[in-house]
């Protein structure tokens, strides 16, 4: 398919398509590693999607893509219809338009989980009391309004990820992209996390992307996509899941 | 919460690396405030000694390269006291001595006529003034008087073997001027075999104008070979002693703004490294380049203000430490406000300059790079 023909099918699809992936592959600089191969695939608006596969199957890098982290050696990714490229600069895409949740949370050592959660919010044009306003409503949609003022390291290690959830909503994107979002997690703490993106899927209306190694995860999904070899080798939907779009 | 809120917080994290930073930066503003500080203050009052008696002029030899040395002839300030644009001339010899039995070194003894305009404003609070006719006797200013226990009637033997009695004890503000010596000009030529004699001529114009005194110049320069006759400010330019002062002082404190600016690209590099993956998650939520690079300057800005104020503290105890010592008596010890800015704008390049640099890596790294960081 030609670009021009390419972007013409996917700014049709506006309505419905948050997220789409055109024929993505990444060759590192050395050009011997392909990290993906012509892979597409397309996120609806509301959706709750999985990717899973084993370790080097391109995940992370599917999901630094679709984050604008990482730009492809081919193939584009389309956000509400328009190409990435369009959104440049990227920074100001992801704080607008993305939040990240780490596997290792990746919070900031020094700041309190108030101030982590404002510090995307850094780049925006809220005043400081608005910022600590809405951090604090964030801390209580995840359950830790209690927790505010703790530093991370006093934290439990399922409390740190809801922290990184809650950052990752600071500037209310449409897009949540987590990378094994539970993969440090005990079960515990690791159904509390997959209870709170059902929540904030199923009440929020928000598009959630996750790659993970954990069937429990995989289950609550609505798709899931398997890589290997950075090759797309399944696209189905979840058994027991609803419907994949919210229309 | 704002960025520098995060700067702070990030500075807190390595307490003993930010406090060894912070101690590098201080020396250096207190090198600044204190040695070019107070080579400033002795030059101000340099010139003071000339402005506050309206000195529109000095006339001093040209070749000579320590003007203190100029070798003139007394009869050229006849000559241009005759001028017609002159209001005012006082002949001055000039002269350095040390006490070195008493600890008091580079006092400043000047030959003055008795009846010199210089002497108008004298305020005296011992004794009389010089008069016509007087021998060996002298005035001391307050403080030289204190340092060495002397009062009007007492005698001082200015070189071995030969006393002068003091006859008047004055006050000036100016430090340079109450830590000096005045005897009468005659007596300062036969005491150092320089008779008919000058160091400078002091010049006032009868009319202030800069046309008037440029005129005058010209008018003066004429009537002797080797002679520069240059308004006060320039003068104490070109002094080779302030000079020096000036150029010791400046190399020093540059030196150890160098040092401390190393000081601070040690520190935030090594910081920038150790937290290059969370400067990834920074980019990776949303934080653009110039964000980064702010909170990395104000992160090293933070730590040279907090040197400054350390260095002025420092400072302010190396000028008391300083006025202690032998020479320490031409040193104010007040510290202007113009310095201490000096000092803080120097400590703020130095944070700039230093937090440059690795504000730029932390910027040009990519959060993909950064995410892999172990």
């Amino acid at each position: 398919m030609s670009n021009a023909r390419t972007e013409a099918t996917h700014r049709g699809a506006t309505s419905e398509c948050l997220l789409c992936a055109q024929e993505l592959s990444k060759f590192y600089p050395d050009g011997r590693v392909q990290a993906l191969d012509r892979v597409s695939f397309h996120v609806n608006r509301g959706e709750y999607l999985a990717v899973m596969g084993p370790s080097g199957s391109g995940k992370s890098t599917l999901l630094n893509m679709l984050g604008a982290l990482d730009r492809p050696s081919s193939g584009e990714v389309f956000f509400e219809g328009r190409p990435l490229s369009e959104f440049y600069p990227w920074d100001r895409f992801r704080c607008e338009q993305v939040g990240f949740v780490f596997q290792s949370f990746h919070l900031l050592p020094a700041l309190t989980a108030l101030e982590n959660v404002q510090i995307p919010m850094l780049e925006t044009r809220r005043s400081a009391a608005e910022r600590a306003s809405a951090a604090e409503s964030l801390l209580e949609l995840v359950g830790l309004a209690s927790r505010r003022h703790h530093l991370p390291q006093t934290l439990s290690v399922g409390e740190r990820q809801r922290v990184a959830v809650a950052r990752a909503l600071a500037n209310n994107p449409p897009l949540l992209l987590a990378d094994e979002p539970t993969g440090n997690l005990d079960s515990a703490a690791a159904e509390a996390v997959l209870d709170l993106f059902a929540r904030l899927h199923g009440e929020h209306r928000l598009t959630l992307v996750v790659i993970t190694h954990d069937p429990a995860l995989s289950r609550r999904a609505q798709r899931v996509l398997r890589l290997k070899d950075g090759r797309l080798i399944a696209d189905e939907p979840v058994e027991g899941a609803g419907p994949v779009s919210d229309q | 919460m704002r960025l520098i809120h995060v700067a702070y917080k990030n500075m807190q994290r390595r307490r003993l690396r930010s406090a060894l930073t912070i101690a590098g930066v201080s020396v250096a503003v207190a090198a600044v405030v204190a040695l070019v500080g107070a080579v400033g203050s002795f030059e101000r009052q340099l010139l003071a000694v000339f402005q506050n008696r309206g000195i529109d002029l000095v006339v001093a030899g040209a070749t000579t390269v320590q003007r203190l040395q100029s070798n003139l002839e007394e009869d050229l300030g006849r000559r241009i006291g005759r001028l017609p644009g002159v209001k005012h001339v006082a002949c001055a010899l000039i002269e350095n001595f040390s006490f070195p039995e008493l600890d008091v070194l580079g006092v400043v003894v000047r030959g003055l006529e008795p009846n010199s305009f210089v002497l108008n404003e004298v305020a005296l609070i011992e004794g009389r003034k010089l008069e016509p006719g007087d021998g060996d006797v002298m005035l001391i200013g307050k403080v030289l008087a204190n340092t060495l226990s002397k009062r009007a009637g007492d005698q001082f033997e200015l070189v071995p073997g030969r006393s002068f009695r003091i006859v008047g004890v004055y006050d000036s503000y100016n430090l340079l001027e109450s830590n000096s010596l005045v005897v009468p000009l005659d007596a300062l030529q036969d005491l150092m075999d320089r008779r008919g004699k000058a160091t400078v001529f002091m010049v006032v114009a009868a009319e202030s104008s800069q046309a008037a005194v440029e005129s005058l110049a010209a008018q003066i320069k004429p009537l002797a070979p080797n002679i520069d006759v240059l308004p006060a400010r320039q003068y104490v330019d070109s002094l080779i002693e302030v000079r020096l002062a000036r150029a010791v002082a400046w190399f020093t404190s540059t030196l150890a703004l160098i040092v401390g600016t190393i000081g601070v690209v040690n520190t935030m590099l090594t910081a920038v490294f150790e937290r290059t993956r969370e400067l990834a998650v920074l980019r990776a939520v949303g934080w653009r380049r110039a964000t980064i690079v702010r909170m990395i300057l104000f992160e090293s800005a933070l730590l040279s203000m907090l040197g400054a104020v350390v260095g002025c503290a420092m400072a302010w105890f190396l000028t008391q430490m300083l006025r202690l010592t032998p020479t320490g008596r031409l040193i104010s010890g007040e510290i202007g406000w113009y310095v201490v800015a000096q000092g803080c704008g120097l400590a703020l390049l130095v944070g700039i300059a230093g937090g440059g640099y690795p504000a730029w890596r932390a910027a040009k790294l990519l959060p993909t790079e950064g995410l892999r960081h172990e």
